[in-house]
């Protein structure tokens, strides 16, 4: 078996250095971040406690205090007035308040802080994921790990995991992208195989039942149904054998289930047409929903074979799958 | 020959950086706090003259709680100011002895710039002095051929 791969150190598309740079300067931005917050924190520690302090000074028509001169002297006086303050808006403005319009004011620009930490908190989060990933992205490239795509080649045996392409002999350090990727492969083996037997299964439901009658009704659930059964296989391959054969026991009638293995298989013969990568195989079977309108008509009278534990073995010299075994 | 010679040109360069710059800087960020209490001591002095011109006896003033949040407060007698001497201690001064000892301040405070503008002076000649040396250092090969 040829398999046409390309075999790419990570250290290539990821240097090492170039990873623990890029993760040093993330690290100087969170640290950055780091004192915006601590500064911000001091803000909102000095808010209440001028809260406090407003809140307690109207408890006293006076209060004797120092009175500050510029930044080196002091007048020993008194403050008077104890109940208005004059708030500084900004831009030159300011507004005269008592102590409790004082301490709404005072509680809106706590808040206003509270946000501000609020955000640079999610900042510094993303920042910390990103010098994660760096970090072990510069570890894995230092280990010398090694990322191999490979064309799915279309084959009849069963999946055999892809021997060529290890470069690394250390089998620990192996990614789970290589070993999903044999896994993928598997899986559209076992695909395959399974649309072989719906097709051979439907030959054989086409000679054998002819008079059973078709439900207009069931057609359309046929519809849903097949969009659904379609739609989980695009999303997980692996259990798309067991949900084929879950979703015809949910209809009714065994007419409906012929309807079933007819989508599928036309399903199924596109998606091998179409281009051979596994992780393609989404796309084939998403586009090819609309044909099944078409076909639903055309296999008006097909009986229920859909289901492994109804068939009666009616197949024989053909390779033998893991489902035929289970059905039998 | 040459090896050995951008050897020597680049200590010198490296002795520059790493002990004559930073010994700049931090000299002059030295200098500009005594200037920056210089100017304090200064403003209060002409205030306390204002004062004593103006025979003001009570003020009206505003104090800033924090952030900015001001209050009224009311000083009835002026003539006792309370001023900073250093080490934490606040000395109770009438107007002529608070203008005395602003005076002695002041002089001081110069004398302390004084000296580091001295020092900021001769780091400025010895980082020209190395720098000359090394422009000597690398014109010579260059002339020589």
């Amino acid at each position: 078996m040829e398999k046409k791969g390309t075999v790419t150190q990570l250290s290539s598309i990821f240097p090492a250095e170039e990873a623990q740079k890029a993760s040093k300067r993330v690290e100087e931005a969170i640290t950055e971040r780091q004192q915006q917050l601590n500064q911000i924190k001091g803000f909102i520690d000095d808010n209440i406690s001028l809260i406090n302090l407003v809140q307690k000074l109207p408890d006293e028509t006076h209060h004797n205090i120092m009175v500050p001169f510029g930044k080196a002297a002091f007048f020993p006086g008194r403050l008077i007035h104890t109940n208005e303050f004059m708030v500084l808006l900004g831009e030159g403005y300011y507004a005269e308040r008592t102590s409790k319009q004082t301490t709404e004011i005072l509680k809106r620009r706590g808040k206003a802080l509270e946000t501000q930490v609020e955000s640079l908190k999610a900042i510094m989060q993303d920042l910390k994921a990103e010098a994660s990933f760096f970090d072990a992205t510069a570890y894995e490239s230092a280990e010398g790990l090694v990322e191999i795509r490979e064309d799915y080649v279309d084959e009849d045996s069963s999946g055999t995991l892809p021997t060529a392409g290890y470069e690394n002999p250390d089998s620990t350090s192996l990614e789970v992208d290589n070993r999903k990727g044999a896994d993928e492969d598997e899986e559209y083996e076992r695909l395959k195989l399974r649309m072989d037997e719906l097709e051979r299964e439907e030959e054989e439901a086409e000679r054998a039942n002819e008079s059973e009658s078709s439900d207009e009704d069931e057609q359309t659930q046929n519809e849903a149904n097949s969009t659904i059964s379609q739609n989980s296989m695009n999303q997980e391959v692996r259990s798309s054998p067991v949900e084929a054969s879950d979703v015809p026991g949910v209809s009714k009638d065994g007419s409906s289930h012929g309807d079933h293995i007819a989508l599928n298989n036309s399903t199924m013969d596109k998606a091998l047409e179409l281009p051979q990568d596994a992780k393609k195989v989404q796309t084939p079977l998403s586009s090819s929903n609309t044909a099944f309108t078409g076909s639903i008509v055309e296999h008006a009278h097909n009986i229920g074979m859909q289901l492994p534990e109804q068939r009666s073995g009616a197949r024989s010299s053909k390779p033998v799958s893991r489902f035929k075994m289970q059905r039998k | 020959m040459d090896s050995a010679q951008q050897e020597k040109v680049r200590k010198f360069e490296e002795f520059v950086d790493r002990r004559l710059k930073p010994d700049l800087v931090h000299a002059i960020g030295e200098r500009d706090k005594v200037f920056e209490q210089q100017k304090i001591f200064s403003d209060l002095r002409r205030n306390i003259e204002n004062l004593e011109k103006n025979s003001v006896t009570s003020l009206r003033m505003r104090v800033n709680l924090g952030s900015e949040v001001y209050m009224q407060a009311d000083v009835p007698d002026t003539r006792h100011i309370f001023v900073d001497v250093g080490l934490g201690f606040h000395v109770e001064f009438t107007w002529s002895e608070a203008l005395n000892f602003i005076a002695a301040r002041e002089e001081k405070l110069a004398r302390q710039i004084e000296e580091y503008t001295r020092l900021i002076a001769s780091i400025k000649a010895q980082i020209k002095m190395v720098c000359e040396g090394i422009r000597e250092l690398l014109q010579l090969p260059v002339t020589e051929v």
